[in-house]
Order: C-alpha cells, then sequence, then structure tokens
C-alpha cells in the first residue's frame, strides 16, 4: 500500500489520515506539514489510521510532536489503527495519553 | 552468515536496508506480527546509525544475517563510524506524559523489547549489533 497522509483543520479539531507506513522515511513530512497547524486553537488531534500498516518510533514521535507543538491541551485520538500499530503505541506508552478507538467518537 | 549487503550510510538505503532483513526474516515460519517487528528493529537499528554514526564523513553499514535452527534469525549490523552503544541510552519513562515526553531513546527501547536478545560490541574500530528473534511454535 502506498503510504500517504492528510492533515485538515476545521472548528478546533485537527485530523489526519494516515495510510501505509508511517516511518523515518516520510514521518518529517508528515511534521512538516503539522507545523502549518502551530498557532491554531487545536482542541482535538484525531489520527485516522485504520489503513496503517506500520509505524516506528520516528512515526511516534511525530504524535508526540503533534501534542507538544500544536495541541498542548489538545485531547488526542488514534482510531481505527490495526493491532501491529496498536502494540507499538501501547509498547512506548502512548496509550496512557490517547484514546484510542476503533472509530472516531467523542 | 547467509547472506550480506553492505550499504552507504544515508536515508535513501533505508528501505533497501530493511528489505534485506525481511527478506532473511521471511524463509523462516515467523508470524506476520513477528515480521512486522524484525521490520520495526531493522529501521531503528539502521536510522541509528544513518543519523550518528558518521557525523563528519559518508560512510557505509554492512548488514547480514544467518538462520539458525530453522527457527531464528540472526541479524549483524556493524558500521565503522564513533563508537557508539545505542543499548547505554537511558531507557524512556513511558509513564511520562505526551506533552512532557523526552525525545530519545524510543527507538532502541522498542528494539530490546521485541527482540530476544540484542548485543553491542566495540570491535577494531566498528560497531557491531546483533539482534536475534526466534520463531514460537503455534
Amino acid at each position: 500500500m502506498e503510504s500517504k497522509f492528510s492533515v485538515n483543520y476545521s472548528d478546533g479539531v485537527a485530523s489526519i489520515e494516515l495510510t501505509g507506513r508511517l516511518d523515518a522515511n516520510n514521518a518529517p513530512n508528515l511534521q512538516e506539514e503539522l507545523k502549518k497547524l502551530i498557532g491554531q486553537d487545536v482542541k482535538r488531534l484525531v489520527f485516522y489510521a485504520k489503513d496503517l500498516e506500520y509505524i516506528s518510533s520516528a512515526g511516534l514521535r511525530t504524535i508526540i510532536f503533534a501534542k507538544q507543538k500544536i495541541g498542548v491541551d489538545a485531547q488526542v485520538y488514534f482510531t481505527g489503527a490495526p493491532e501491529a500499530v496498536t502494540s507499538v503505541i501501547k509498547m512506548s506508552g502512548l496509550d496512557n495519553f490517547m484514546v484510542i478507538q476503533d472509530n472516531y467518537n467523542e | 552468515m547467509d547472506d550480506s549487503i553492505v550499504l552507504a550510510a544515508k536515508m535513501e538505503s533505508l528501505d533497501k536496508a530493511v528489505d534485506f532483513i525481511v527478506e532473511g526474516a521471511s524463509k523462516l515460519k515467523f508470524s506476520d506480527k513477528d515480521i512486522s517487528q524484525i521490520r520495526l528493529a531493522a529501521e531503528e537499528i539502521v536510522v541509528n546509525i544513518i543519523n550518528y554514526a558518521y557525523p563528519e564523513k559518508a560512510g557505509n553499514m554492512r548488514i547480514s544475517y544467518r538462520t539458525e535452527d530453522n527457527n531464528t534469525l540472526v541479524v549483524e549490523i556493524v558500521d565503522s563510524g564513533i563508537a557508539f552503544n545505542p543499548l547505554s541510552l537511558p531507557e524512556p519513562d513511558v509513564n511520562v506524559p505526551l506533552d512532557k515526553r523526552k525525545i530519545g531513546g524510543l527507538g532502541v527501547y522498542l528494539v530490546k523489547k521485541i527482540m530476544d536478545d540484542v548485543n553491542y560490541e566495540r570491535k577494531d574500530g566498528r560497531n557491531i549489533l546483533v539482534f536475534t528473534k526466534t520463531a514460537k511454535n503455534s
């Protein structure tokens, strides 16, 4: 599957759609996209990860970056991810600080 | 070692390096989850070398693997860059909230968690990192 992502912002909600792999090759590109949201009043960061097959520490760092730089007070949602991805998130402890769901549901 | 490849230590080599190791793993009966974890360990170790081994010049890395007992993959990654033991990095505190998280050390921490064995050795001016994973009977 081709790796790609999109970032959208509307009414306090940043929606990030992830497809394929989020690794050291493309995490910097996602981070550049996320930087464009700095200064917005982001209340929710919603990652849509149904078609995300793989994530490495570079991808995890992008999630941490998003929380620290664009949504310090935002609630982070990580939705639809397959087990291969959620298991890495759980190993890193990031699951304690975001809502992991099958479908986005505030 | 059964097979090995020498690649430039730069980001353009990452996919080739990881695919080479995954190809070795595919000769054994690993589960999809194991393969995914081997891919992750390969990326984390290789990216560390690409980012840190050769701060002032270009350099190479040699990646080799062998299979043992029809169920174990042994991967060796060697560079001749600056001495650096990634296993000596302090483990990240995974209980620290996201907004206070420090960035370093997470990749190596994952490698240690998902591989059965990880070893580092500095020998003859080279960093030698070996990780091992055994397929579980299922």
